[in-house]
């Protein structure tokens, strides 16, 4: 698997550390799937027990997890491409809310059809992306200021459409009302085992680890976040991948809002605050380096469910949420401090 | 200009909740011969300000719904909401062009207490009648603002835990709480609340509380987790209603809905609100938090209309039980 592809030169005296350095390397790349077999065998260790059961591993605790983790890692698996690039993408969480008001709204009070409303809501939350992506580009402003200015007009948005308000949606056959169909995301399928959400998610992250490993843009992604000026003389279109991987993340926040408006049968413009921080969180934590070039989904993916995971372990022992924050924040820092690590050695640190 | 005046047309969404208002009144000591308002009277035309904490709140946009509504029904007030969105400083400036304007009294939600202090002091110095709306800012009613006017978190969750412990679970059994975010003062006094209520019975058991910051995904979460590690829970109390709507759907995904009582609080009207959950039997009873608005506009017709020597200073409006009993009814307002 040639997942998290660094396109760089070897450094001088790189060969000289070479064997010690490749087993901490991968230890790092897969860092994030490391962690989250660890967060596993505390599970177990810690997980309460019933009749001899161990909680944390009962079919319906996992589907529990894969389900709580399915809209951020949704958003984490688009947010991937763009911190590969070097970016940051800070609207993901506000255009998760406007786009589940906008599929409350469309569905329900404008009664558009179930097709037309889902491809409306992904069209615009890729729009807005990509419109992100070309005044970050054109105006050659940082992506930070640019995607945090979209956050406020995202939420200002939803705000506005919904009129502060929850859109509920209602299912059933005319005016007002949705069609049942779309209930399916709240469901479980397979003998109610396996979250609907959660698919999604799966189906996100498999086509998203095709598109970054085996496509030509793929590798694009990379070398723009490796050496952008290298990248723009070998002929890569710099701008034009820049401007996808915003696409894409407003992409996927659209359809981590049209899970949310499924699962919660409302729209609402409060929900998503901070999912942007969860999302990065679940990147970084996953190996993904913030000063882009170096990156894998399948870290990502990892990093997401082992959030989950951890804060499920300290849920089951009904250990209050100030602890679960302490244990993130911990987390998020030893990620970042082992890939420095990583790039110390290789003799990139910048 | 940083306010403006609500025209929404919305108030027709919301069916107007009636309460049985049985004020708790503390009146102050001082007691003036002179009316609060001088030029008070009974056909004169009054400018009312609001200053809302944050607009962006469903329930902070259905205080503003009923709010207007109250005002609508007198002929002397116009309304002006201004919306303080989420930030201390724009609530300030807004109260200080409240009283640069000159008008004739202002209600307050504070976003936060001390830093929003000074500014209804200078507003009170300036002879403006203030009065604070569900939240309070530092000091004492009737002297460094005329009147507070709100529900009491503690009674409120203190009803749904004697309603748990004497109607819903009479014979005891295991019982879940869903916290508000921790920091927030709401969030505890409404988990004090509740665990004070249930102590009328000793045979129910609180076997977990989690936070889940008023969000029904988090509540989703948390309840799913609390239900594995204690599939006997017989009923969750959440701190708002949008977290008793995560809650149902933990529990519809552990094959238990209906099984688990879910109750609510604030007691929202509308599609998405715990009226309606309540009266399509979603969850067992929710608990009104009342707006208090309609007692404000009363309160501001007796200081500007009636020349009211003194007012009470803390009214407490009491909650109401939502329950299958009635909220059918209330739908139907």
């Amino acid at each position: 698997m040639n997942d998290a592809v660094t396109i760089r030169e070897s450094a001088p005296g790189r060969q000289a550390t070479q064997r010690r350095l490749d087993f901490f390397a991968i230890a790092v790349r897969f860092q994030s799937v490391i962690g989250l077999m660890l967060v596993a065998i505390g599970g177990i260790i810690f997980s309460p027990r019933r009749h001899g059961l161990i909680l944390f591993l009962a079919p319906d605790n996992i589907a529990n997890i894969v389900r709580a983790v399915s809209e951020t890692g949704i958003i984490a698996v688009g947010m991937t491409f763009v911190i590969i690039t070097a970016g940051i993408d800070l609207s993901v969480g506000a255009l998760l809310s406007l786009s589940s008001v906008l599929t409350a709204t469309m569905m329900v009070s404008a009664g558009w059809g179930l097709l037309a409303t889902l491809l409306a809501v992904v069209a615009t939350g890729a729009a807005f992306g990509a419109i992100q992506g070309i005044i970050s580009t054109r105006f050659r402003l940082e992506p930070f200021i640019v995607t945090l200015a979209g956050l406020q007009v995202a939420r200002g948005l939803a705000l506005v459409i919904s009129g502060n308000q929850y859109i509920n949606i209602s299912y059933g056959v005319g005016p007002g009302l949705a069609p049942p169909i779309f209930s399916v995301l709240g469901d479980r399928l397979f003998n109610n085992t396996v979250p609907v959400a959660t698919l999604v998610f799966v189906v996100v992250a498999v086509i998203a680890t095709f598109v970054l490993n085996f496509t030509r843009f793929g590798r694009y992604v990379f070398a723009v976040g490796g050496n952008e000026r290298a990248a723009r003389l070998s002929g890569v279109p710099v701008t034009l991948v820049k401007v996808a991987v915003y696409a894409i993340t407003g992409l996927v926040s659209a359809i981590a809002g049209i899970v949310h408006a499924g699962q919660f049968n409302f729209g609402s413009a409060n929900d998503g605050t901070g999912y942007e921080l969860t999302a990065i969180a679940a990147v970084v934590i996953g190996g993904t380096s913030l000063f882009g070039g170096a990156g894998s989904m399948v870290g990502t993916v990892a990093g997401a469910i082992m959030l989950g995971a951890l804060a499920n372990v300290l849920q089951l022992n009904n250990i209050n949420a100030a602890l679960q924050l302490l244990a993130t924040g911990a987390i998020i820092v030893l990620a970042a401090v082992l890939q420095s690590l990583v790039r110390r050695r290789e003799g990139l640190a910048r | 200009m940083s306010f403006g005046i609500v025209t929404t047309p919305t108030a027709a969404l919301w069916p107007t909740l009636r309460f049985s208002i049985t004020a708790l009144a503390l009146a102050s000591g001082a007691a003036n011969a002179a009316p609060l308002v001088k030029e008070c009277s009974k056909d004169g035309q009054f400018v009312v300000g609001f200053s809302q904490a944050n607009n962006a709140e469903p329930y902070r946009q259905h205080v503003n719904d009923e709010l207007v509504a109250a005002a609508k029904k007198v002929p002397q007030f116009t309304l002006q909401i201004a919306d303080g969105a989420g930030n201390v400083n724009t609530q300030t400036s807004q109260m200080d062009n409240f009283i640069t304007q000159k008008v004739d009294l202002i209600l307050i939600s504070p976003f936060e207490a001390s830093p929003l202090t000074p500014v209804v002091g200078r507003a009170v110095k300036a002879g403006i009648p203030v009065i604070e709306l569900d939240r309070k800012t530092v000091g004492n009613p009737g002297k460094d603002y005329t009147a507070f006017i709100g529900g009491d978190n503690f009674k409120i969750a203190e009803e749904a835990g004697k309603y748990v412990a004497g109607k819903l679970l009479p014979e005891g059994g295991e019982v879940a709480v869903l916290e508000g975010l921790p920091s927030s003062t709401p969030a505890v006094e409404r988990l004090n609340g509740f665990k004070s209520g249930v102590k009328a019975n000793d045979k129910i058991q609180l076997v977990a509380e989690q936070a889940a910051d008023w969000l029904p995904d988090k509540a989703q979460t948390a309840f799913a987790a609390m239900l594995q590690a204690h599939p006997n829970i017989r009923a969750v109390y959440a701190s708002n209603d949008m977290m008793a709507a995560g809650a149902r759907l933990a529990a519809k995904g552990a094959g238990k809905e209906g099984q688990v009582k879910i109750l609510g609080t604030d007691g929202l009207p509308g599609p998405a609100g715990g009226i309606r959950a309540v009266a399509e039997g979603e969850w067992a009873a929710t608990f009104t938090y009342p707006t208090g608005a309609p007692e404000a506009i009363e309160m501001a017709k007796s200081i500007l209309l009636d020349c009211a020597e003194k007012v009470p200073t803390v009214v407490t409006v009491p909650t109401t039980a939502i329950t299958s009993d009635n909220a059918k009814q209330m739908m139907g307002h």
